[in-house]
This record gives structure tokens, sequence and C-alpha cells, in this order.
């Protein structure tokens, strides 16, 4: 765009071509110099680290702050699930069977769980139209020894890492029966506050912040609406006594343990009329 | 104005009706999240109240306020008709078509990812895409802007372009650069993971594309003030630019260091060494030096003006400026807000200080007070200026004007300043609600009131202003043709091809963002960290 004739006299750019750019890039070479080489050699020699690693740290090279000695923690972590969630899992979940998941159901699990999910039993779990993410990471649990179940442990233990995937996903697709939750009674306001906005004076965020669908929580986060009443009050009580603990971070051991018993109550029967 | 009104009406028309309904969905989220607003609405209502407010001021009253002035001021400034008006258009179709697209998912809860994205959350793809036409639309413009001014140059041979071409030219060009950013974090992370291709998106370097585009936008928006402050206010005052030269020194300097700056948003992120920041941080610094030199020159500008005025003595020229003009009166009040919010930003600028602000309320008052204030003001102040030529009719009072300007500083200033005061004490950014029980928390609910009040205050203004516009359509006065923009001391005669367009600083810009984003871009593909999974919100 600058074209050359438009400067009377032309001898006027020059100087301005030259000098631009030489100020342009001394500005970036002195704030490169300092930020990166002066700056961190000096910062490092205070925290014991040497020049290199101090350089290569300004530079994003080596993780860790150019002025101080990480890490400060040399401890093992101790993860409550051994689940994680790498694209690999995930493209294992994306591309399970539900053929193969449908066989290894009518096999394995119909007698507890139904040929559609719907339970037998009130103590076991619905699993039509669960998050196949949620499921899966159950069944992983129980293999790894992280959750533990007289039946189910030894159920998930003869079921190769594929069929897992397969399974859940087969579950997943299976319909919810999809009640009009407008039918089913009045709902205790305290209840749908618990729901919608938690109580922020115990520490409880919303439930609906994982368990709607699509709220956009933790992947593993099961849905709960629809889910049998006695199984949900189960678990919560399982979480409140810490005797269920394949929650990562402690998340529903923290909230259960702050629950009421009404408040249990409550919720299971919430979702189990089909609240969202 | 050669049949350019239509063109320039619809856009400001757009723009004005997004911040109408922007205006009123601040106001509702200042309430509910005040101790009076604490029982009402959800968490998801909030979200999604927040994203249409972003995207409605970031994107929609900014971007289309920008076209139609720099429509206006392309033909206006350069006094030929403008180039490729079916082009423009096209632009203006575009980017509406975009608005609509973006609108309807997140009226629907589809998209309530706020108007920064944040990835891993994802929308409807209908959102993005939206977006991504609203943009593509202003590139139309862009093209238009420059192709005006080469026009213009090839039938004036040797000329200075005038002043507020050049700036609007340099605003286009810079626009250019900026949207390249946020387009490939669109078009090759996030939007796939909205259709459901990918399964997980590397956030470090979708942060990194949106750093590219975050900071450089805000100059975007800023620049028609800036415009408006070198070639309106001057004449609006009866006075002369000081420096013709200062003003392309200023509108270049902004192209230059606009850009190359973005990783200071990111100064809290793990995924940059300390050395890459620092150098951002420093070329940051250099953005005060145009802004320095501005309020030099323009505060010179009006001295003159008010000397011509009769003023005398040390301050006496203030008092004699013709305050009652609206130009006037929004120039100084942008300047009072600039200075909050220049010296906010500094503090922003600052490593160790940002450390103590980052997402808090602080950062959220910051940008409002900079571009809900100082910018915005100047939107009106630039709209009661030109909508006389755009309609032919004139103000027949000015005092609603200057009611309305007054009532937007004073609504802005009450409600950011105890917004700065809540994030120094903590209060966190982009929550719902707050738990007003907590004896530590409800010691900020006196104060988040105050805000409220300053927002009900903004949102009487922003009505008054759509009145005061909606009056002048019918109003019985017809405008006299005056001039519009200021002459400077000393007219330009004939200017290094340096600062009469934009080829060495496109290739200075090309320099200073491969230093400064090369490596930091660089490091994701050398080394790809671990990405994180798609998160959908629908």
């Amino acid at each position: 765009m600058s074209d050359p004739r438009l400067s009377e006299p032309h001898v006027l750019d020059q100087p301005w071509r030259v000098w631009a750019t030489v100020a342009v890039l001394t500005i970036v070479f002195a704030g490169a110099l300092l930020g990166v080489v002066i700056i961190p050699v000096v910062q490092g020699r205070a925290a014991g680290l040497d020049a290199y690693t101090a350089i290569c740290r300004a530079l994003g090279i080596v993780a860790g702050s150019p002025a101080q000695p990480q890490p400060s923690d040399r401890t093992p972590p101790t993860p409550v699930s051994q689940v994680v969630w790498t694209p690999d899992v995930l493209q294992v979940l994306a591309r399970a069977d539900t053929a193969r998941g449908r066989a290894k159901v009518l096999e394995v699990c119909v007698a507890c769980h139904g040929e559609q999910g719907v339970s037998v039993a009130p103590e076991f779990p619905h699993l039509n139209g669960q998050s196949g993410a949620a499921i899966y990471k159950q069944l992983h649990d129980y293999q790894s020894g992280s959750r533990v179940h007289p039946l189910m442990t030894d159920v998930a233990k003869a079921l190769p890492e594929p069929i897992i995937a397969d399974v859940a996903a087969y579950y997943a697709g299976q319909p919810k029966r999809d009640p009009n939750p407008a039918t089913l009674g009045e709902l205790p306001a305290n209840i749908v506050q618990l729901v919608e906005l938690g109580d922020p004076n115990r520490n409880i965020p919303p439930c609906a912040a994982c368990h709607r669908p699509g709220a956009g929580g933790p992947i593993e986060a099961p849905i709960l609406h629809e889910q049998g009443q006695n199984y949900l009050a189960l678990q919560l009580k399982a979480y409140a006594s810490g005797e269920r603990r394949n929650d990562v971070y402690a998340r529903m051991r923290t909230i259960a343990a702050q629950l009421t018993a009404p408040e249990i109550d409550g919720l299971s029967r919430y979702y189990a009329a089909g609240f969202r | 104005m050669r049949n350019v009104e239509r063109l320039c009406l619809a856009h400001l028309w757009v723009a004005f009706t997004a911040f109408t309904v922007a205006c009123v969905l601040g106001t509702w989220q200042m309430w509910v999240r005040s101790p009076l607003g604490a029982k009402v609405g959800t968490p998801g209502l909030y979200f999604m109240s927040v994203t249409a407010h972003g995207v409605s001021m970031a994107y929609v009253l900014s971007t289309f306020f920008i076209m139609g002035f720099g429509y206006f001021v392309a033909v206006t400034a350069l006094n030929r008709p403008l180039p490729g008006k079916p082009w423009a258009w096209l632009g203006f179709w575009m980017g509406l078509i975009g608005v609509v697209m973006a609108v309807i998912p997140i009226a629907m809860g589809h998209a309530s990812v706020l108007f920064t994205f944040y990835p891993p959350l994802t929308g409807s793809a209908w959102f993005y895409i939206g977006l991504v036409l609203v943009v593509a639309g202003s590139w139309i413009w862009c093209v238009l802007m420059i192709v005006a001014m080469a026009e213009w140059k090839r039938e004036n041979p040797g000329r200075p372009v005038p002043l507020a071409m050049f700036a609007t030219v340099a605003n286009a060009v810079m626009w250019l650069w900026t949207t390249v950013g946020v387009a490939v974090e669109l078009v090759f992370q996030v939007i796939p993971a909205a259709l459901g291709l990918v399964q997980t998106v590397d956030v470090g370097l979708s942060r990194t594309l949106f750093s590219w585009t975050l900071h450089a936008i805000v100059y975007f928006w800023l620049l028609p003030a800036y415009t408006a402050f070198y070639t309106l206010v001057p004449r609006a005052a009866g006075g002369r630019l000081y420096s013709d030269t200062m003003g392309r020194l200023v509108f270049i300097m902004f192209l230059l260091y606009s850009l190359p700056v973005g990783i200071h948003h990111l100064l809290m992120d793990p995924e940059h060494g300390n050395g890459m920041k620092f150098i951002q941080v420093l070329l940051t610094a250099f953005v005060t030096v145009p802004t320095f030199l501005t309020i030099f020159t323009i505060s010179a500008s009006m001295e003159i003006a008010g000397r011509l005025r009769g003023g005398r003595g040390v301050f006496g020229w203030i008092a004699a400026l013709p305050w009652e003009r609206p130009m006037v009166l929004a120039a100084g009040l942008a300047f009072v807000m600039l200075g909050f919010g220049g010296f906010g930003g500094l503090i922003n600028m600052a490593y160790g200080m940002n450390a103590m602000v980052h997402n808090t309320a602080w950062v959220t008052a910051h940008f409002h007070l900079i571009f809900g204030g100082s910018v915005v003001i100047m939107y009106f102040a630039i709209a009661y200026e030109i909508w006389p030529r755009l309609t032919g009719r004139d103000h027949v009072s000015l005092a609603p004007l200057r009611l309305q300007l007054w009532l937007w500083f004073i609504g802005m200033m009450v409600m950011t300043l105890p917004w700065h005061w809540l994030g120094l004490q903590g209060q966190w950014r982009r929550v719902a609600n707050f738990n007003y029980a907590d004896p530590i928390i409800a010691g900020w609910g006196p104060w988040v009131i105050v805000s409220f009040v300053g927002g009900l205050v903004l949102l009487a203004s922003a009505l008054l202003f759509v009145r005061n516009l909606f009056v002048l359509h019918r109003s019985p006065a017809l405008a006299l043709p005056r001039p519009l923009y200021a002459l400077a001391v000393h007219p330009p005669h004939r200017v290094p091809a340096a600062l009469n367009g934009f080829g060495l600083w496109n290739v200075l810009v090309a320099i200073l963002m491969l230093l400064a984003y090369g490596w930091p871009l660089a490091q994701f593909a050398i080394a790809p960290s671990p990405s994180a999974i798609v998160h959908r919100v629908q």
C-alpha cells in the first residue's frame, strides 16, 4: 500500500524505514535479553538453579518457574480411581460395539439390570439412558477395586476392557421411560433449591451443575433422573459414611456428608420421579 | 454523502439495537448478583444472559458500529463515492444473518459459554458459525476501507490521506491481523469440537490463539473513539488539531503494539514460560505511549480552542470550552473514565499486581469502565454528530443529549468504582450468585447494591439514547451542512509514505508477531500438551 511515488521527496522515506525497524527490533530484543536471559539467571541463582535450567524454564521448555526450586513435594499421589480420560479411552468409548455389548448383557447383566437397563430390584440401579462414560467408570472401578460390591466386583473382573465399553454403550443407548414430571405431584422448595442452587452455607454445589444432562460437569457424572429411589438413597448414604469412595477429589463424599436424612430422601424421590 | 446513508444507518441501528438489549440483560445480571435479587433466576439463566450480553456488546455493537462509522468516514473524509457498495451490503447481511444464527442457540440455552468461549466448554456449532459470519462480513468492510484509501491515493498522488481515513484504515488493517487468532481457534479447534468431530481440545493452544485476538480486539473497539478525539472533537470545540503527524504516529503505534501483547491475558496460565510473558508485558508497556501522546495532543488541541474562545490563565481555557456541545462534553467525560480505567489497566499489566486481581471483579470492572465508559460514550457522541448528516435532520435541543451523556458517565462511575473495590476484596468473577449469608461475603453486599444502582442509571441513559435518536428521525429541524473534521494547526502538505500508508508497518507487525507469538505457538506443535475433554453445554 505504501507507494513510494507518493512521498515527496522520496528521500524522506528511507530514514523512516530504517529507524522504525531498528526501534521495533531493539525493543523486542531488549525484552528477550531481559526476560529470557538476565532476569532468569539472576533469580535462578538465588533459587539454586543453574543458568541453563533457569533459561529453559523462562522459555517454557522445562516446566516450572525460573525463580523458584520446583516441585516442592514429591509424594506420590494415591488416586481413588484408575480411570483416566485420555483421548485413547474416549476413542474406545466412541467406537464401542453395541451389538457385542448387547450379547454380553444378555449373557451376564440381564439377571439384575434387565435387557433394557430397567433393574429388577430397588437396590440395583437402572442403566437405561445412563451416560456411557459413567457406566464405563463404575465397571472399571469394580475391576480395580476402587468400588466394592459383593456381586459386581466379580462380574466386572470377568469383563475385558473393550467389552466394558460395549456394555456401557449398549445401556447408554436404551431409552428412558421419560414420564412427564409435571404430573408427579408437588415438589418441596428446599429440594428444588438444592438441585438448582445448592446451599452455599454448607458448601454444597447444585446437583444440576453436574448431573443434569449436558451440564458440563465431570464426564463421569451419572445422569440421575429416573434412577431408582432406593438406589440413590443407598449411594448417598454410602458416600456420607465413606463406605463408597471412588469419587474423584471426594466430591460426592464431601457433599453427601452435609446432607440431612430428609434431604437424602427428598433428593432420591425428586430424581426417581423423573425431574432433572 | 452520495447515498450511503442507508448503509450507515442500517449498520448503526443493528449496533444500537443489540446495545439496548444488552443493557437490559446487564442490569438484570447486576440485580440477580446483588443481595436484592439473590433468589431470582438460576445459574443456567444467568450464564445464558451473560453470554448474550457479552456477544451483543463485544461483537455486535462494536463491529456494526465500526463498520457503519467507517463507511461514513470513507465517503465524507475522502469526499468520493464508496467503492463496492454491493459488497458492503453483502458484508452487512452476512453479519446480520450471523448474529441471528448466534442468538438463537444462545436463547435456547445451547451456547452459554460466554463471548470468550472458554474451551473445552463447547456450545452449539451454529453459535460459532454465526460469529464467524459476523467476522467474515467485517473482513469485507476491511477490504473496502483499504480499497477506498488506495483509490483516493491514486487519484491524489503525493497528497496526505485525511487523518480520519488514515485512522479508519489503520483499524481495518489491525482488525485483519487481530481476527486471525480467533478464526484459527474457531475453525480448527472449537467448531470441530462442537460438531462432535473431535473429543478433546488443547486448551493451552486455544487460549493462546484467543489471546492473539483478545487484546487487539479491545483496540479495534477503541480506535473509533480515538478517531473522534483527533478529527471530530477539536472541530466541535471550535479549535484545531495540535498535530496531524502525532495522530498518524499514534494510530501506527496502536497497530504495532496492540497485537504482540495478548499473552499478558495469560499471566497466570501455565502453558507459557515466564520469559515469553516478560517480552509481551514489555511490549504492552509501549501501548501506553500512544495513549499518553493522545492525552497530550488532544489536551493541547482543546487548549487552542479554549484560548481562541477567550480562556485565560493556566486552567481558564478549560472553563471557556463549549461544554454544551455533546461531542466536547463526551470527550471530557471519556478522558476522566480513560484516566481511571487506564491506571487500572497498568495494574492488570504488571505481573505481580495482576496475580492479586486476576479472575476477580476488578477485571470486569476495568473493561466495563474502558469499553463501556470511555469508548461507548464516544460512540454516542459520534452518533449524535453524524446522525444529522445521515438523516438530513438536526437536533431540536441538545439538553436531552447532554443529560444522556451525563447519566452514562455517572452510571458508569457508580457501577464500576465499587466493582473495582469488590475485586480488590476478592470478589470473583464469572459466578452466578453469592452467598451473602457468609460473614465475609455479607460485607460486599452494600457495594454490590451501589453497583447495581449504577447499572440502573446506565439503563436509563441507554433508553434515553435510543429515544434521542428516534426523536431526531422525526425532527422538524433541517440539518445545515457544516464542516465535520478538524484542520491541523499546520495542515500537512506532504508526508513520508511511512505516514501515508501501512506497507512498512505491516512488515513490522509480521516481524513482531513472529517474535512474540512464534515460539509460544510453535511449542504446541513441538511438544503437544495433554488435551482436555470437550464439555458440551447443550
